[in-house]
């Protein structure tokens, strides 16, 4: 089938009033359990899952796709109004978008994350619908070491996040590291520093200790402050500006947005990452690309575009190789993966062969959505925004009670509870020693694929370190971040120099 | 001080770790007999040594930059330790600590409306009777959203009067639904 025969199929789809509609619905839906902190994009597209039973598959793949891009971006307004990212892909986002909001300019982050959102979602749609068979042969010749220096790469930001202070920013990665060592190992499943407790065999959720690290502390902070969140800290009153930022600013991230939206689509498509490793490599890639790194975290643009845009993009990446190979991409693919195989749907190679229909319209689905999206989070931001009209006295309750809610959500688990408030005050701890939360956070994120990798790539090479990176992916990739690694410990170890011998 | 007395307990804490917690299970005969098999203390093992040379050279650097100092002392760090349990910051941790663990015998109703109603006493909000208008209406609004619109089992309670009131409330909702 040619591409235009494909695109006019797709929107066939959606040009049926109810099916309209109901992607109408699935993106209020998604972007409100998106903002919802601790109703992951996963849960999100698990929720929408029962409307879907009255559908045929068609419209239901469609539906879910609606939700789950709209669920990502909707992440983004809680993460940049109260430093809760609705999602844990949004993480990221919090490191900008939350001193920009403090600073008043809550619209304009807003703004660049939802424009940023569409650039990714729209591009990866394209990428999907183009080059479906080719990315997906192009993802399965990644092998362990491949994946393994794509996670290194990710962690060697740590000497990048906060160049005035290195060394604790590197303890902070590291100590993420080791918290993601927590629990049974998932390779031979040894237990591994639980100090006995049953609750940590499973290992430490992400999503409370985000949360704790992120809300809890944040709330911590202004407790400790007591006082009220002035009008002007906040977003203008509960008033969030509208207006978009301006063609200069948006050139200004055009290639950040591109940058962002080819390696979020390749990340969604390499099976067990996902959008959090996305945002977190890209926001990572692009304080490298920056003429500006040490601006990075203060609240910029660049930030928010660099996360937003691979978290989106990841989710069209996420689709490839569930409709061309049947195998889901992520969580929340598995999640639409199910919905199709109760609809009686042969997943698997043939499928864009025989169906195309499934293919064109997800990609028009992912099309509207995120176009649409943009309009609708607006609105909804603008309800959240009102939140923070309201006395700190009321809010910093509120956040402390959603936050319990979005860890117990999870699981249903009071343990999880437990390590957000654990995760609380050790942020807070964090904080007055002056490491780095965001370090410590990227460390947990990618500590355990980068373990797996690593050990399935030694076995492979037969206990081979060097032959583990002989090929040509894993071998560039590794020298890259070596010297990433190192330039600015030995730039900075130079510019002190540099004084004494003017002396 | 309070910085380096922490890098100073982090670093036990690696030690002890890395000596007793790597391993609390033994690793299967065959990964131990394949001789390309990475053993599953490896990767630990080896980030605690960073951890515990990153954080030494942490420590030289804190002793190094503050020497001398007034305030680097354990005169200085006891006053400073007295004036943090007389904060409203150390209120406010436990608050959120005595929440987490009441959160099961209470459950969500009860724990929810005590952690608005004090935090917000904490936090400065002197109109007490507002605050507690305002604990219950916030309370049953996160119960709709998320116990009624998205079926998040919310805990109920271990207490039997906190567990009698959630399955009452329970049951109303479901009697409401039924009329709608």
């Amino acid at each position: 089938m040619s591409t235009f025969a494909l695109l006019q199929s797709g929107f066939s789809v959606l040009m049926d009033p109810y099916v309209f509609f109901m992607v109408v619905m699935a993106i209020v839906m998604g972007t409100i359990f998106g903002a919802l902190p601790g109703v992951s994009s996963t849960m999100a597209v698990a929720l929408g899952l029962p409307f879907t039973y009255s559908m045929e598959p068609v419209p239901a793949i469609v539906f879910l796709v609606a939700i789950y891009c709209s669920a990502i971006t909707g992440g983004s307004i809680t993460a940049i109004l109260f430093k809760i990212p609705g999602v844990p892909s949004s993480a990221p986002t919090t490191f900008d978008g939350y001193p920009m909001a403090q600073r008043g300019e809550a619209g304009k982050a807003l703004g660049v994350a939802l424009g940023a959102s569409a650039v990714g979602g729209l591009f990866s749609a394209f990428c999907m619908l183009l080059l479906s068979p080719q990315l997906t042969q192009a993802a399965l010749s990644f092998g362990p070491s491949d994946l393994f220096a794509i996670t290194f790469m990710g962690l060697s930001i740590l000497a990048c996040l906060d160049s005035s202070n290195i060394l604790r920013t590197i303890i902070s990665g590291l100590f993420g590291l080791l918290l993601a060592c927590v629990g049974q190992d998932k390779m031979y499943a040894v237990q591994r520093m639980t100090f006995g407790s049953k609750e940590l065999l499973a290992g430490l959720e992400m999503i409370p200790v985000l949360i704790g690290v992120f809300a809890v502390t944040e709330v911590l902070k202004q407790t400790r402050k007591s006082d009220r969140l002035d009008a002007k800290q906040g977003v203008g009153g509960g008033r969030v500006n509208t207006k978009m930022p301006s063609l200069a600013e948006w050139l200004k991230i055009k290639w950040v947005m591109l940058r962002c939206s080819i390696i979020g689509t390749i990340i969604g498509i390499l099976p067990g990452a996902g959008a959090t490793i996305a945002s977190f490599l890209c926001y990572s890639t692009e304080t490298k690309f920056s003429k500006h790194p040490e601006k990075f975290g203060t609240g910029i643009i660049d930030g928010i575009a660099a996360s937003e845009t691979a978290n989106n993009a990841a989710t069209g990446g996420a689709m490839v190789p569930l409709l061309s190979l049947g195998i889901p991409g992520g969580n929340a693919a598995a999640v639409m993966m199910s919905a199709l195989v109760l609809k009686g749907v042969q997943l698997g190679p043939l499928l864009l062969t025989n169906q195309p229909q499934y293919l064109s319209a997800t990609f028009a689905s992912m099309l509207v959505t995120n176009i649409l999206m943009v309009i609708v989070a607006m609105g909804i931001a603008k309800v959240f925004a009102k939140i923070l009209a309201i006395p700190y006295s009321y809010l910093g309750p509120i956040i402390v009670m959603l936050a319990i809610i979005g860890s117990y959500a999870t699981n249903m688990s009071i343990a999880d509870v437990k390590i957000m408030a654990i995760a609380g005050i050790v942020g807070l701890i964090f904080a007055v020693c002056r490491f780095n939360s965001a370090a410590m956070i990227l460390g947990l994120v990618l500590g355990e694929i980068c373990e797996n990798n690593f050990s399935r790539a030694y076995t492979i090479s037969r206990a081979d370190l060097l032959g583990m990176f002989s090929r040509p992916i894993a071998g560039t990739l590794m020298a890259l971040s070596i010297a990433l690694l190192v330039y600015p410990i030995v730039a900075s170890f130079f510019r002190k120099k540099k004084p004494s011998a003017n002396a | 001080m309070f910085e380096l007395i922490l890098n100073v307990l982090l670093w036990l804490g690696l030690a002890y770790t890395y000596a007793f917690h790597v391993l609390e299970a033994p690793v299967p005969v065959k990964v131990l007999r394949n001789p390309y098999a990475l053993k599953p203390d490896v990767w630990p093992n080896v980030i605690i040594v960073l951890l515990l040379i990153c954080v030494t050279i942490n420590i030289v650097r804190i002793v190094v930059k503050n020497r001398g100092k007034a305030e680097f002392s354990l005169g200085a760090f006891f006053a400073s330790v007295g004036a943090f349990f007389a904060s409203r910051l150390f209120l406010g941790i436990v608050i959120v600590v005595a929440t987490c663990f009441v959160l099961e015998p209470l459950g969500f109703m009860g724990t929810c409306f005590l952690m608005l109603f004090f935090y917000g006493m904490l936090l400065g909000e002197r109109k007490v009777v507002r605050l507690f208008v305002f604990s219950i209406l916030i309370t049953l609004l996160l119960y709709v959203v998320f116990s009624v619109l998205l079926s998040v089992n919310l805990p109920r309670g271990t207490i039997p009067q906190a567990r009698n009131f959630a399955l009452w409330l329970e049951s109303v909702v479901s009697q409401a639904q039924s009329l709608i």
